[in-house]
């Protein structure tokens, strides 16, 4: 009978370390699942189909029932999958491999509810392996329970004077017509797709995984070129993708992905030269962020981004949005890895900010977190957002 | 054909155009379309507009240097001969035909293993498994950084450093997009190392895998083909030798 264990505590109370620990402790190599796809994917395959015939176990002999299958083109790169669909590929790739032993990092938090609770029944129901899990939203019945209690508080947050440090803001009506879609001509992600954003409100886009939110979301930046779309600000044509974006600030899902430089002056200053030439660096001046980035848990601007613990740069992510350059506010899975007591605080945080004036888009498979922000929900499926 | 094939008709050919002169370079070329013909068919079309989206810009290059500001081929200036701009263009086009030749014949050799993945070429080809694993981590790399190069650009648009169509702002600030492309691959590169390889033990999976070949060695069709280059690539060499232009 394999065994099943959940590793709980607050942020910084070593989860991950003893997530690494416990695996280690396994007599056999353990099949490893971080959150994001450095983790939980090889690395070593250019299309799905290698990656699951490098894991696929060559004497069959597991007797191991199969996770879920591949709904998508086995030569697309693995990479170019959403977060939620890499997991689901790992858990895919475990199922048909021979390790004996599956560590996961808070992976689960990006899955859909669906697909969530599949996962979790597949990591119960299994008894030819062992289990060990954090996740931050998983209690599963049954399980060995750890909880971790002695939190670090080098990266506490000042979550009150982050909210008294929010100025007001008028931020403009966003209207989206007529957005067509697709990373690739036969397959549209939106397809005519139309949505208004209305500031003042927040508004979750909720969908499967791979329907197409993150997506959404780089298409508002100007990271992505739609086929076709019109998008206007207060009723003025904006097209973020030729003239560049100066409107949405968007933290990622991966924080790692959105840095523009090693240390977060270095970040700073390279964000606020690009506001310099709209005559807009203000709102970034060392003396706004620096209390922010201070209430955020990082007091120096020398800091290292990448040192930093996960979940402190997840948190560190959220100044640039914060901060207020921006009128319109995206997050991108801002609660994975964050314990409850700070998704209650960003949710306060979150609430705050709309009533200030300014617009907020969020994605979020976290029920009880969408739950803690009055927001409207936008279903993002069969290439539709309404 | 089978992948060692093609890859020894490739070095073969490569080698052949780094030598050929004119007439060796039109019998490259007509060896070139027959193998494209035969082998990829209809394809071949694809693998040769790649190649010319590739040479055209190195083309365009070096016919404004050489002979747009140079004015003369290299030969005239080591005869220290005055030279023509004609010599220039003559010299430019042999080289640039040499080029597309060795770019087209990889494309068309690629475009014949379409079917496989990446992986299966490699677990495809008769070599030691030490070879077979550089080929991996080469790939695994380029993937890597391919990624960076995706991530980064989304990054530096979302915080306005830079737009995503050609802007003066992108030539002031491409350092940051080469600067954070690396900062990007190599954190991706030592996540994967530090926490998901040592625990899984990821490389050794390799072996098995890259070990398991029931590849043939050279089909008969590899042998006919690697034979008609070597043939040109000698003929070649005689041409050379003999002043053959």
């Amino acid at each position: 009978m394999g065994s099943r264990e959940l590793i709980a505590g607050p942020n910084f109370s070593g989860r991950s370390r003893t997530v690494h620990l416990r695996a280690q402790s396994f007599a056999a190599p353990t099949y490893f699942i971080g959150p994001y796809a450095e983790a939980a994917l090889s690395g070593l395959s250019s299309t799905i189909a290698d990656e699951i015939e490098l894991y696929r176990a060559k004497d069959h002999t597991t007797g191991r029932s199969r996770f879920g299958t591949i709904p998508t083109d086995p030569r697309r790169k693995p990479q170019t999958l959403s977060g939620g669909e890499q997991v689901l590929l790992a858990l895919h790739c475990f199922s048909l491999s021979g390790y004996r032993a599956l560590a996961i990092d808070t992976a689960l938090e990006q899955l859909d509810a669906s697909n969530r609770r599949e996962a979790l029944h597949y990591l119960d129901a299994s008894d030819s392996f062992n289990v060990v899990l954090t996740d931050n939203r998983a209690c599963p019945p049954g399980w060995n329970c750890t909880h971790l209690t002695a939190a670090d508080t080098k990266f506490a947050c000042n979550w009150e004077g982050l909210r008294a440090n929010v100025r007001q803001c008028r931020a403009p009506v966003v209207a989206i017509s007529e957005l067509s879609f697709g990373y690739r001509p036969e397959h549209d992600v939106f397809s005519n797709a139309a949505v208004t954003l209305e500031p003042g409100q927040a508004h979750r886009l909720f969908g499967p995984n791979g329907s197409g939110k993150t997506t959404f979301l780089k298409i508002l930046v100007g990271a992505l070129l739609p086929r076709f779309a019109q998008i206007t600000l207060d009723g003025a044509p904006y097209e973020p993708w030729r003239s560049g974006n100066r409107a949405l600030a968007l933290a990622t899902q991966n924080p790692d992905q959105q840095w523009c430089g090693a240390t977060l002056g270095e970040d700073l200053s390279r964000r606020r030269a690009a506001l310099a030439s709209r005559g807009e660096a203000d709102a970034l001046a060392d003396d706004r962020v620096m209390p922010l980035a201070r209430d955020l848990g990082v007091p120096s601007l020398d800091q290292h981004l990448y040192e930093l613990p996960l979940a402190a740069r997840k948190r560190i992510s959220w100044l640039w949005p914060f901060a207020g350059a921006y009128p319109w506010i995206m997050l991108d899975e801002p609660t994975i890895g964050q314990d409850d007591d700070t998704c209650r605080e960003l949710a306060r945080t979150l609430e705050a900010l709309c009533s200030a004036g300014y617009g907020a888009v969020f994605v979020t498979h976290d029920d009880a977190f969408a739950s803690a922000v009055p927001h409207r929900v936008l279903h993002v499926e069969n290439k539709q957002i309404g | 054909m089978t992948p060692n094939g093609a890859i020894a008709l490739v070095i073969v050919v490569v080698l052949a155009a780094m030598m050929a002169r004119i007439s060796g370079l039109v019998a490259l070329y007509l060896f070139t379309a027959l193998f494209a013909v035969i082998e990829v068919g209809p394809h071949a079309a694809v693998a040769l507009r790649r190649a010319v989206i590739l040479m055209l810009p190195l083309a365009a290059f070096m016919i404004l240097v050489w002979v747009g500001v140079v004015g003369r081929a290299p030969a005239d200036i080591a005869a220290s001969q005055p030279g023509s701009r004609m010599n220039a263009l003559i010299y430019v086009s042999i080289v640039c035909a040499r080029l597309f030749l060795i770019v087209a014949i990889v494309q068309i050799a690629a475009m014949r293993f379409a079917t496989l993945t990446p992986l299966q070429f490699i677990q495809a080809l008769r070599a030691p498994v030490a070879l077979k694993r550089l080929g991996v981590l080469t790939l695994s790399l380029v993937e890597t950084l391919l990624q960076a190069v995706d991530r980064a650009h989304t990054a530096l648009i979302a915080s306005g450093v830079i737009t995503r169509r050609i802007s003066a702002r992108n030539l002031f600030h491409g350092w940051v997009l080469v600067q954070t492309v690396w900062l990007t691959a190599i954190t991706s590169v030592t996540g994967r190392m530090r926490d998901k390889w040592p625990m899984e033990h990821t490389l050794q999976l390799l072996d098995p895998l890259l070990a398991e070949t029931h590849a043939a060695p050279l089909a008969t069709p590899d042998k006919l083909w690697i034979f008609s280059a070597a043939v040109i690539a000698v003929g070649i060499v005689w041409g050379d030798f003999h002043g053959v232009p």
